[in-house]
């Protein structure tokens, strides 16, 4: 870490990662024995456990305090929203990160000449954003179908109970395909942040790395743009 | 026709002598003992079982008398149920394999605690008229014996009905289900899990379920659900009973009928009650949730089938994309420097 440390995530927001981290772990060793029952490693995890209704019970356990972080995570952002009028969302995609993507490409293949100059989250790190408040607001609605099937049946066709069932299922896969694949790749294989990106945790970034990974947002902190202050992010 | 034969040959061999040296098997002995031991037909049913090369003293050794009908041993055993409940011990002098299966099974453990009524090999494979195994309705017959009531309820059913009256081979009898030799209490819950596998042993076979229009996804359809999910994951625990539904549940499982017979428990108008038994407070669109057996599809289950797509595009567009831009990014740094 340079002297120069930048602050770039509030103490709630790395309280909701780690928490999030801890109940996707939860979920996911609890979920994939259920999705994969046929398979042997499914029967040893699943007996490790203390059986079905147990792991059946932590699931749904961490499902629940999963969706009370959604929630209040939703809730507060709301509020920032609400509460400050001149707010540039700083989480919200824009017209310039399909441009910074499609330049971002380019550079790749050798087309462009530079990379292109991102604010304070890039598009890459917004696609992560967007991507975990989709999916886990849709694992939060199609787990509630699965807690409480006879209810809900009430008031809606029967097959929703299945078709949440193979949503869900596949939504968590897909999640958790894109948190190994994609996500320990921005945040540990990335050669630019090898071996590890420390912001999350400590809340601070260098301004060395201010410079190479969010030059605009340097530029408006240091005065030097003619932006307004951003407000809260995500 | 079994039973006056055996009883009076029992009962004659209760008072028998001590065993006597080996004089000698075949025809020549048998026709000594059949000199006192004598039933109108006895030596024809002999003659007509499967054990036509068995002398009388090969089952019958500890009995052998002098001749005389004198005896200076004690009898080894103390009436005459006594003496085929413990049946066994003699068939395996032959037999080993299967009378060994029956020291695991229900009725041997029953025979030890001293309830000695229950079946021994004799009783369902005859003491002298003992015929093949195979032929089936017999089977289901002598578990009548004991077995009464839920014989009768067989009876009617559609399997019990096409055995007995048409004599179609493709139906279970009694021991198909429950296994003739090591027999278990069919209550006992790894029994019970293991039921699917018993259904789906014919239920799945292709050239049988196409004789009668049957799909032969029934077993997957139900594994695919959760309660087929459940059933498997629970199979490695030792459970009192399943906590999910089997096929028995929804089916029945002495009183089978067909899916379109009125009286079905499971056709549309009548499995909500079905479901009830074990969700009370379950509403006319929850059946709704179990797609009967089908594979989902456009027609069958359309929502499902779609979400199915859904995802089948979606995951590896997703990951295949992040992919490809992984490996161009960590060209392009290779290539950087």
């Amino acid at each position: 870490m340079s002297d120069d440390s930048f602050v770039r995530f509030s103490l709630r927001q790395r309280f909701e990662h780690i928490a999030m981290m801890l109940l996707f772990t939860i979920l996911s060793l609890t979920g994939f024995p259920q999705k994969y029952f046929e398979s042997g490693w499914a029967r040893t995890v699943v007996d490790a456990l203390g059986g079905v209704g147990s792991v059946r019970m932590i699931h749904r356990a961490a499902g629940v305090l999963f969706s009370v972080l959604l929630v209040t995570h939703l809730m507060l952002a709301l509020a920032v929203l609400v509460r400050r009028r001149n707010v540039s969302l700083t989480m919200v995609p824009t017209r310039k990160d399909f441009t910074d993507a499609i330049v971002t490409l380019k550079y790749y293949l050798g087309r462009a000449k530079a990379h292109a100059r991102f604010d304070r989250f890039d598009y890459r790190q917004k696609f992560e954003y967007w991507g975990l408040i989709f999916g886990s607001i849709l694992m939060v609605v199609t787990g509630i179908v699965l807690l409480f099937p006879v209810i809900l049946s009430r008031w809606m066709p029967g097959q929703v109970i299945p078709a949440s069932k193979v949503a869900h299922s596949n939504e968590g896969l897909m999640a958790f395909l894109v948190v190994i694949v994609w996500h320990i790749y921005n945040a540990h294989l990335n050669p630019d942040v090898f071996p590890f990106d420390t912001s999350i945790f400590t809340g601070k970034i260098s301004r060395e790395r201010m410079e190479k990974e969010h030059p605009l947002e340097l530029e408006r902190a240091e005065g030097r743009s003619e932006d307004e202050e951003p407000g809260g992010g995500g | 026709m079994v039973g006056p034969v055996v009883q009076v040959l029992v009962l004659g061999l209760v008072t028998a002598a001590s065993p006597a040296e080996d004089a000698g098997i075949g025809a020549e002995a048998d026709v000594a003992c059949l000199e006192c031991h004598r039933d109108p037909g006895a030596e024809d049913t002999l003659s007509k079982s499967l054990h036509t090369d068995v002398a009388c003293k090969d089952c019958h050794a500890d009995l052998w008398c002098d001749g005389q009908g004198r005896t200076d041993e004690p009898r080894p055993f103390e009436h005459r149920r006594d003496c085929a409940a413990r049946g066994a011990e003699q068939c395996t002098e032959c037999h080993y394999q299967k009378p060994t299966q029956t020291l695991e099974s229900v009725h041997h453990a029953l025979v030890a605690d001293g309830k000695l009524e229950v079946a021994a090999c004799t009783d369902c494979h005859g003491a002298h008229d003992m015929g093949k195994a195979d032929e089936r309705s017999r089977i289901s017959k002598a578990c009548a014996r004991c077995h009464e009531k839920v014989a009768a309820v067989y009876a009617k059913s559609v399997h019990g009905s096409a055995l007995l009256e048409e004599g179609n081979p493709d139906v279970p009898t009694c021991t198909d289900c429950h296994w003739a030799h090591d027999t278990v209490d069919p209550t006992m819950g790894a029994w019970r899990l293991n039921s699917p596998e018993v259904c789906g042993g014919c239920h799945t076979n292709e050239r049988m379920m196409k004789k009668y229009g049957l799909s032969t996804a029934v077993l997957s359809s139900y594994l695919s659900d959760f309660h087929g999910a459940t059933t498997v994951l629970q199979k490695s625990e030792s459970v009192e009973r399943p906590v999910v539904a089997l096929c028995s549940d929804c089916h029945g499982v002495h009183d089978i009928t067909k899916v379109d017979d009125p009286n079905s428990r499971v056709i549309q108008g009548n499995l909500v009650k079905t479901c009830r038994k074990c969700h009370p407070d379950a509403t006319d669109n929850f059946p709704g949730a179990w797609l009967s057996h089908y594979e989902p599809t456009l027609e069958k289950a359309p929502l499902v089938w779609a979400v199915r797509w859904l995802y089948k595009i979606l995951i590896p567009f997703m990951i295949g994309s992040l992919l490809l831009q992984i490996v161009l990014h960590v060209w392009r740094v290779v290539v950087n420097r």
